[in-house]
């Protein structure tokens, strides 16, 4: 730990910190455009100029520098007893001098030289760097009289915009193309006042390449401007107008930390949230823009049942009733529970406890999406397993590395079911002839999902069950974080939430649950499920749980 | 601007001596990056001018995403990326040269052929249509005690008046 | 009237001195020969530092210093030489390369011997076509010998010398420019520290030293310490002479072009007078001198006022300009300062990298604010100095003195302050690209101002008499400064 002298603070940091996190930790602001904590560091927007002081031995003291330092650049390092500034401090610096202000005030002025003043039609308004040290840091008149650079609005990829008037050329975009996903599509061309990021094209602007591998969306939310735009979310909402909940991306069993943008009508973005130890500040784009099945006007908003062949709507009395009727005259050992490797621990938990205790089956399944191709980049990697919680499902049904009802073996394992109730939740998973043919010969189909989905046409009732953005819970990642999501929108039309469902069935068929909140099933995971001990939602706060620490 | 990607007709390769050159060079540093100045230079010795073909090629060669050859090329005033005029005529304009009245010189180009001053960004403009010529200012050439000075192509012509200007360029084929 | 004192071009009019035989003639390589023989690397490096020999590239840093934060546990090291000439009114290197090029291997060869280095590559921008075939040759040519190569002269010292082309961007001077472009990237210059010599070219440490310097090393080796120390101007004891403690030792290849009437290179010893060098070169053509730039056009300008000023690295930087490359434009009664601020300024919004913000948009701003004064279109208002009293007709107003304010020159100064301080030498840019650009705005505005104002005032560039464009003495910021300030004088 080095002992430094920031501005009239003294503090301890790690040694190797830089002056910016420093700062930061004790809630010091230093402005910086370039300087992302996940790339290299080129110190080029000048913005984090900051004051450290020297020894300056004609004087016999400690002084100013002669030259301001970036805050990214400079680390502060625990020095030998004998070069201690001041007796005691391994560095002294400033951020609030005047002439750090004025630095600022100045850096921020060639900044706006040729920034538009588009703010009203821009979607970083509200949440841009530049207005905001613009109108903390900066001297708020222009001296600029000349004519601005007009260059090109630029369509980089599937899913990226180009705003070019609106870009001060730090170049985290660049540095994430090369440093995090190593595709390098992106680049500067020409020189000086005339720096513009583009993809590489021929002399007719036509491309050579896009910027389309699947981290791109990322460099939307590095951009500290409003240059680089997602067309996902163009135009669509004012940053204000929204609300946000922290959750985690049910993309892949990778867990990315996310957090939701939302209003009552729906969601409107996803962006990745900082995890050290596994998405860093990073997410995919799969599931960046995967969240729009939410929104979906095909949404199951009521149960259904099979009348003559057709799912036709019902009430949620009759649906329930009509499935307590069918458990209660089956023999147990022809009941099968699969439950989901989409759904959360706790109404996986809550299964297993209704097939167990109420149902008194052992023939549990799980069910998910299929795998897909995993990704892997110098400093990311997308899973090929497409569901947030296999790990957490797993454990919370108690199946074991032999378990007969999980991937392909599902099929096998309940061709000779009689009754078998599923829950899916995924937004896609389509079904293959083998699959179809077996769940059709079940006599009775109970099915939770979301969607009209291959399972859910089979089935012989259908509850309308919840996506991760309408539930509380937690997910169990790849790697033993448990992590919470959160609920941010209700569910559409009567769909209820997952465990509240299967805690009606219990109820129903005579099982003793009776649970208000998630929460309260997370405790008692706590103390039933092994490596879960400190799994309870209290724990798990925004950093999350890892069960595999002890 | 369009989002469709280009098609490359006609790739581009080294000739067989500028193949064995560019292995050669590629020897010389530890990086492969590192040859990126010297094989353009090869290659728009050859090709004229840096076209995207030629861009895709160095990449590959160089093992590097095609960007990082357009990042450089469009950097460095020596490289084209258009086709420039057979000579390519760059007049010093910087202060000793223009203490020495290179903009005569200069004048006496642009009329003599009816030229523009090519910019980077615009080279067609500064090149004759019979694509012999291409003008272009240029910064310093080092050379200032025999200023005004001007390059056509690799060769530096010293201590110009128009008339000498004009004596030269009537020399060239 | 001074003399020549030919060294580094003592033999560049020989013929085909670009030979190898014809090098031999003169002592070529021998020095090396004998600097093998006779030193272990560890001397070479003291006895550079105790030569005084200055980086002649521009900074004027001492080259033995620099060698000394080179770690001599991490391998490889490279040595760069920066032969990236494009500073306007500074063509030394040019000759060399041309001419003599086996020199510069020569010195290649003692530095790396010293510094233990086994790949060196010169950097040479990419207009010096002739300078870089006759290198090519000379490179091959010391390898056919013998002299480049491995077990070089059975010493068991390894060398490679490349030669690598630059493609016409003025940044790739700057050493850390240098070493990114050689690296096959855009010239941008990185943030220091880390320092070349701790962290250079592929990330180890690496030694860059511009061609000049390098050429110094031949003779400093062949002919001692003593002898080289000898070189440079004896000083009096005049108030303006820079310290002895910082000596500047040996010759330097004096760039002089613009209005004079032999412009050329001329090689003399360090510490002689912006006048006397004038003289040298056959005097000023026309009339008298208005102005010159002592030290390629990023360095302050100098008034008629200055000319007593020595041309070496310390006095320079006292009288608050610099030495730089040696590259001295001289401009006569004829010129307008606007008209070739605005040329200079051309030049550095056009080479300006656009690495970081304040260069990067600071640049071309100061160009167009200077275009605009020279197009006539500068500002001016006149404005009232505020003062409540009875005005014309009995009544209250104001009735403070009317005075011209020049918005526009303020506002250059003011912007260009902003890239990098003149007055406190601090920049906020990466590298000091951006002092090299407020250098010549802050400088010839303060001490041309005239003609500065006269261009806003009529509307159009005029040239007022030498006179009457300069500012007075006691009215220029740097002169007043020049005094040696006895504080830092060395204590006996």
């Amino acid at each position: 730990m080095a002992f430094i002298k920031l501005n009239d603070l003294e503090v301890e940091v790690e040694d190797g910190t830089n002056i910016i996190e420093a700062a930061r930790q004790h809630d010091i602001e230093v402005p910086h455009y370039c300087y992302h904590p996940g790339l290299t560091r080129p110190a080029n927007c000048r913005m984090c100029l900051v004051e450290p002081h020297v020894f300056f031995p004609p004087a016999g003291k400690v002084v100013p520098d002669r030259q301001l330092a970036t805050g990214c650049t400079t680390t502060v390092r625990t020095a030998p007893p004998d070069r201690k500034l001041d007796g005691k401090y391994d560095f002294i610096v400033r951020t609030d001098t005047p002439r750090v202000k004025k630095a600022r005030e100045d850096i921020l002025e060639f900044l706006l030289v040729h920034h538009p003043l588009d703010c009203p039609v821009c979607d970083q308004a509200g949440e841009c760097d530049l207005q905001d040290f613009s109108y903390n840091h900066g001297s708020g008149k222009s001296r600029y009289l000349e004519v601005k650079n007009v260059p090109p609005k630029k369509d980089l990829g599937p899913d990226v915009l180009l705003y070019s008037t609106r870009c001060i050329v730090c170049t985290r975009c660049i540095r994430f193309c090369d440093e995090v996903a190593g595709t390098g599509e992106l680049g500067l061309i020409h020189r000086g006042s005339h720096d513009e990021i583009d993809i590489p094209r021929d002399h007719d602007e036509n491309p050579l390449r896009l910027l389309d591998n699947k981290l791109a969306g990322n460099v939307v939310d590095i951009c500290p401007v409003g240059a680089l735009i997602s067309k996902d979310f163009l135009f669509k909402s004012r940053p204000w107008f929204m609300k946000q909940v922290n959750s985690v991306c049910p993309g892949c069993s990778v867990g990315c930390n996310i957090t939701v943008d939302y209003k009552e009508d729906g969601l409107y973005r996803i962006k990745p949230r900082f995890h050290e130890d596994i998405n860093q500040h990073w997410m995919c784009d799969d599931g960046r823009l995967g969240y729009h099945y939410v929104n979906s006007e095909d949404r199951l908003q009521i149960p259904m049942k099979r009348v003559d062949g057709e799912l036709v709507p019902t009430s949620w009395a009759d649906a329930l009733n009509l499935i307590v009727e069918k458990f209660s005259e089956t023999d147990p050992e022809s009941i099968a529970v699969i439950g989901s490797a989409q759904g959360t621990n706790e109404e996986n938990y809550l299964l297993g406890k209704l097939a167990r205790e109420v149902l008194k089956t052992e023939s549990i399944g799980l069910f998910g999406r299929e795998p897909g191709e995993e990704h892997k980049f110098p400093q990311f990697t997308i899973d090929a397993d497409k569901n947030p919680n296999t790990r957490g499902a797993r454990d919370m049904l108690k199946l074991g590395e032999d378990a007969s009802l999980t991937g392909e073996a599902l099929w096998n394992g309940i061709a000779n079911v009689k009754v078998a109730y599923l829950v899916n939740g995924a937004p896609e998973r389509p079904l293959d002839e083998g699959a179809k043919q077996v769940l059709e010969a079940v006599d009775f189909l109970v099915v939770q999902d979301i969607f009209e989905s291959d399972v859910a046409q089979l089935a012989d009732v259908v509850l309308p069950g919840v996506t991760f953005a309408e539930k509380d819970g937690s997910f169990t990642n790849a790697k033993g974080w448990v992590q919470r999501i959160h609920r941010a929108v209700d569910p559409p039309g009567e769909a209820r939430v997952d465990w509240e469902i299967i805690q009606q069935l219990a109820k129903r068929l005579g099982g003793e649950m009776d649970y208000h909140f998630a929460g309260e099933i997370a405790l008692e995971i706590a103390e039933n499920v092994p490596d879960y001990q400190d799994a309870t939602h209290q724990n798990i706060g925004a950093g999350g749980v890892n069960i595999e620490r002890g | 601007m369009s989002n469709e990607l280009i098609q490359i007709e006609t790739p581009f390769q080294f000739s067989e001596e500028n193949q064995r050159k560019f292995d050669k060079l590629i020897q010389r540093y530890p990086v492969k990056e590192a040859a990126m100045l010297p094989t353009l230079h090869l290659a728009q010795k050859q090709a004229g001018y840096i076209s995207p073909a030629v861009m895709e090629h160095v990449a590959e060669l160089l093992e590097l995403p095609v960007m990082k050859v357009k990042d450089v090329v469009t950097f460095y005033p020596m490289f084209f990326e258009e086709p420039v005029g057979k000579y390519v005529i760059r007049v010093c304009y910087t202060l000793p040269c223009a203490l020495r009245d290179c903009k005569l010189v200069l004048e006496h180009i642009k009329e003599k052929f009816n030229i523009d001053v090519a910019s980077e960004t615009d080279l067609a403009k500064g090149t004759t249509p019979d694509g012999k010529f291409t003008l272009l200012k240029s910064e310093c050439l080092a050379s200032c005690d025999v200023a005004p000075v001007v390059m056509v192509n690799d060769d530096l012509y010293k201590n110009l008046t128009p008339e000498k200007m004009e004596e030269i360029l009537d020399g060239l084929e | 009237m001074v003399q020549e004192r030919r060294i580094l071009y003592e033999h560049l009019d020989v013929p085909d001195i670009n030979t190898f035989d014809v090098f031999r003639q003169y002592d070529g390589y021998k020095r090396f020969e004998k600097t093998i023989k006779e030193h272990q690397p560890e001397e070479i490096c003291d006895m550079v530092t105790q030569s005084g020999l200055k980086g002649r590239g521009g900074a004027g840093f001492s080259t033995g210093l620099k060698w000394s934060f080179v770690p001599r546990d991490i391998e490889p090291r490279y040595l760069c030489c920066n032969a990236d000439e494009s500073e306007p009114g500074t063509f030394s290197n040019r000759y060399v390369l041309e001419k003599n090029p086996h020199l510069l291997i020569e010195g290649i060869l003692i530095c790396c011997y010293a510094m233990g280095i086994s790949t060196a590559y010169v950097y040479i921008r990419g207009e010096f076509t002739l300078g870089k075939r006759m290198l090519d040759a000379a490179i091959e040519e010391a390898y056919r010998h013998g002299y480049l190569g491995k077990n070089i002269l059975g010493s068991g010292f390894d060398l490679d010398v490349y030669s690598h082309p630059g493609a016409g961007a003025y940044i790739c001077g700057e050493e850390t420019g240098l070493i990114e472009s050689l690296e096959g990237k855009r010239g941008q210059p990185r943030v220091k520290p880390p320092f070349p010599a701790v962290e250079g070219l592929f990330h180890k440490p690496t030694v860059v030293q511009n061609v000049e310097t390098l050429c110094n090393l031949p003779f400093l080796m062949g002919q001692g310490v003593e002898w080289y120390t000898s070189i440079g101007r004896t000083y009096g004891d005049t108030r303006f002479d820079p310290p002895q403690s910082d000596p500047n030792t040996g010759t330097k290849l004096y760039c002089i072009s613009g209005d004079v009437n032999k412009p050329g290179v001329y090689e003399l010893d360090l510490g002689l007078t912006a006048e006397e060098l004038i003289e040298v070169a056959g005097g000023v053509k026309g009339e008298r001198v208005k102005a010159v730039i002592p030290g390629g056009s990023s360095a302050p300008i100098l008034t008629h006022y200055e000319l007593e000023c020595r041309l070496d690295f310390t006095s320079l930087t006292l009288w608050k300009s610099m030495l730089g490359s040696g590259g001295i434009i001289v401009m006569n009664e004829t010129r307008n300062i606007v008209d070739c601020l605005l040329n200079i300024m051309k030049f550095y919004a056009h080479e300006s990298c656009g690495q970081c913000t304040p260069c990067r948009w600071g640049t071309p701003w100061v160009r167009d604010i200077v275009q605009r004064i020279a197009d006539g279109e500068g500002r001016q208002t006149t404005i009232q100095r505020p003062r409540f009293g009875i005005a014309e007709g009995g009544r209250w107003g104001d009735t403070g003195e009317m005075e011209e304010v020049y918005e526009d020159l303020d506002l250059l100064e003011s912007v260009a302050n902003n890239i990098a301080n003149v007055d406190t030498m601090t920049w906020n840019t990466i590298c000091v690209f951006g002092i090299a650009v407020s250098w010549p705005a802050v400088s010839y505005l303060r001490k041309f101002r005239p003609e500065f104002e006269a261009a806003i005032r009529e509307g159009k560039l005029v040239t007022l008499p030498v006179e009457e464009a300069t500012v007075p003495p006691e009215e220029n910021y740097a002169y007043q400064q020049r005094i040696v300030p006895r504080l830092f004088e060395a204590p006996a």
